[in-house]
C-alpha cells in the first residue's frame, strides 16, 4: 500500500484549469521534489491535497483511505495525518513561538498542555529555535519564523509533511538553516511532498523528482535521471535556464 | 492681570463635581460600547454585505463623520418628538453620541477586518480549526490587537465629547459647572477646577487603557 496515492487527481480556478490528470504515488519515508516553472501548479496540487482548494476530478488516497473532498470531516481526518508549511511565513501574530507550536494540538486535539508544552520543547530544539520560546513572530527572522512554521506542522505528528518553497522568501544568508532542518526530517524518516527551486538542495535530498508543466506532470524519476538526462524539450529547457544560474 | 482667583466656592463644590464626573464617565462609556456594536454591524455590512446594504452603511458613516456631533444630537433633539418619540435629554444625548462613534467604529472595526490576513486563516484551517476556532483563536485576537489603540483614542475623544450635553442640560461635568458658576459668578475657578477633573479623568483612563492593552493585547502604547 502506497502512504499517498494521487490518482488523475484535477483542479481548476473557475474556467482556468490548473491540474489536469496528476498521477503520483508516496511511499513511507520518501521525498518527493516538485519542480517546475513559475503557474506550472505546484502550490495547487499542495492546496488540493490539504483542502483549501478543491479538485475537479481525480481520487485521493492517504494509508488506503479515499478522502472525500466534499465532506468536511473527511477533509478534517486527513488533515491529522498531513500538514503543509508555506512560503509566506504564516505565523499567528498574536501569539508567541510557543503559542503557535502548541495551539493546534491543545485546542484542537485537546491534549494535556503540559505534554503538548515538553514536545513542543524538543521540536524547536531539534529546529534550532529552543531560546525563543516567548518570542512573538515579529521578533524573529523569517528563516526563524519559518522553522517555528515547521514545528508548528510536525506538533500535530502528521505522516505526511507538504512544503511549498518554504526558502524562497528568505535572504539567501537564512536558507541554509532551514535547509538544514529539512534535511535532519528526511533522515528522521519523514514523508515529505517539498516544492522547491533550490536545484542542489533538490538533488540532494530526493527520492524522485516530479517535473510539472502546465498543470500536468510532463516527467518524473530518480533525481540524476530527471537533472541529468531529461526526456521532454521542455524539462530540458527549464533546467538549462535554471541550472546555468 | 488683574483677576483675583478665589477658590473657595469652586472647592465646595467638588462633591458635586465627583457626581457630575460618573454622568460623564456614564456617558462616555455606553456611547463607546453602544458605536463599538454599531461599528461592527457596520462594518461587517460595508465588508461582507452586498452592494445595496455596504452602501447602506457607507451613506450612514459618511453623514455622521462629516458633519457636527453637537448637530447631530441637535437633529435628534428638535427630531424626535417631531415623530412622536419623546427622550429624556441624557438618553436623547446618549443616543446622538452613541451614534457618531458607531460611525468612526464601523471605519475602525472595518480597518481590523481588512487587516486579518487570508494566509493566517489558510495556515489555521490547515491545521484543523474549524470556523469558529479560527474566528476565536486567530481572527478576533488579531483584529483586537491591531484596533486596539484607536478604539482606546476613541474613547478618550467621547470623554471629552460628553461635555456636549451639557447644552441639554445634562449635568455631567460641564453642565455642572456652568450651573454652579451662573449661581455663584465664579467661572474662572469652575473652569480651571473642571478642566483639572478632565484632565484627571482622561489620565487615568489613558493609563488603564495602556496597561489592559499591554497585557492582554501586546500593544505598546505610549502613555501621552
Ligand atoms: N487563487 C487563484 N485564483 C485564480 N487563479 C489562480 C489562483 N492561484 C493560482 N492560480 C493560477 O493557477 C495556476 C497555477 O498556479 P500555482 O500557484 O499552482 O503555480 P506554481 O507552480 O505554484 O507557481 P510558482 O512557482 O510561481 O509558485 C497559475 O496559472 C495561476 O495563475
Ligand atoms: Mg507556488
Amino acid at each position: 500500500m502506497h502512504h499517498l496515492k494521487i490518482t488523475n487527481l484535477s483542479s481548476a480556478y473557475g474556467k482556468n484549469v490548473v491540474l489536469t490528470d496528476v498521477s503520483l504515488t508516496v511511499d513511507k519515508g520518501q521525498v518527493i521534489s516538485l519542480v517546475g516553472p513559475s503557474g506550472s501548479g505546484k502550490s495547487t496540487l499542495l492546496r488540493v491535497l490539504v483542502g483549501l482548494t478543491p479538485p475537479t476530478g481525480g481520487t485521493v488516497e492517504i494509508q488506503g483511505e479515499l478522502i472525500n473532498y466534499n465532506s468536511k470531516s473527511s477533509i478534517k481526518l486527513s488533515r491529522d495525518r498531513m500538514a503543509i508549511v508555506f512560503q509566506q511565513y504564516n505565523l499567528f501574530q498574536n501569539m508567541d513561538v510557543m503559542g503557535n507550536v502548541t495551539i493546534a494540538p491543545i485546542k484542537i486535539k485537546k491534549r494535556d498542555r503540559k505534554e503538548v508544552e515538553a514536545e513542543a520543547e524538543d521540536l524547536l530544539e531539534r529546529v534550532g529555535l529552543a531560546d525563543k520560546l516567548t518570542a512573538y513572530p515579529d521578533q524573529l527572522s523569517g528563516g526563524q519564523q519559518q522553522r517555528v512554521a515547521i514545528a508548528r506542522a510536525l506538533a500535530l505528528q502528521p505522516d505526511l509533511l507538504l512544503l511549498d518553497e518554504v526558502t524562497s522568501a528568505l535572504d539567501p544568508e537564512l536558507v541554509t538553516e532551514v535547509l538544514d532542518t529539512i534535511r535532519r526530517l528526511a533522515s528522521d524518516g519523514m514523508t515529505m511532498i517539498i516544492v522547491s527551486h533550490e536545484m542542489g538542495f533538490v538533488r540532494e535530498i530526493s527520492d524522485q523528482v516530479v517535473m510539472m508543466d502546465e498543470g500536468r506532470i510532463i516527467e518524473r524519476g530518480l533525481p540524476a535521471e530527471i537533472f541529468d538526462k531529461p526526456t521532454t524539450d521542455r524539462a530540458r529547457e527549464f533546467f538549462g535556464k535554471i541550472l546555468r544560474h | 492681570m488683574n483677576y483675583t482667583f478665589q477658590f473657595g466656592v469652586a472647592l465646595e463644590s467638588l462633591p458635586a463635581l465627583l457626581r457630575a464626573g460618573i454622568l460623564t464617565v456614564e456617558l462616555s462609556f455606553f456611547a463607546f460600547w453602544g458605536g463599538a456594536l454599531i461599528g461592527l454591524a457596520g462594518a461587517a455590512a460595508k465588508t461582507f454585505g452586498g452592494p445595496v446594504v455596504s452602501r447602506l452603511a457607507q451613506a450612514y458613516v459618511v453623514f455622521f463623520t462629516n458633519t457636527p456631533a453637537l448637530l447631530q444630537i441637535y437633529l435628534l433633539y428638535y427630531g424626535l418628538p417631531e415623530v412622536g418619540i419623546i427622550l429624556p435629554s441624557f438618553t436623547c444625548v446618549l443616543l446622538g453620541l452613541t451614534l457618531n462613534a458607531g460611525a468612526y467604529l464601523t471605519e475602525i472595526q472595518r480597518a481590523g477586518f481588512l487587516s486579518v490576513r487570508l494566509t493566517e486563516i489558510e495556515a489555521a484551517e490547515t491545521l484543523g480549526m474549524s470556523l469558529w476556532q479560527q474566528i476565536r483563536f486567530v481572527i478576533v485576537p488579531h483584529i483586537a490587537k491591531t484596533i486596539y489603540p484607536p478604539l482606546a483614542n476613541m474613547f478618550l475623544i467621547l470623554v471629552l465629547g460628553s461635555s456636549m450635553a451639557a447644552v441639554f442640560s445634562v449635568d455631567e461635568l460641564t453642565g455642572t459647572a456652568i450651573n454652579i458658576s451662573t449661581e455663584t459668578y465664579r467661572w474662572l475657578e469652575m473652569f480651571t477646577l473642571v478642566a483639572g477633573v478632565y484632565i484627571i479623568l482622561t489620565f487615568v483612563a489613558s493609563i488603564m487603557l495602556a496597561v489592559v492593552g499591554r497585557k492582554f493585547f501586546r500593544v505598546k502604547a505610549r502613555m501621552f
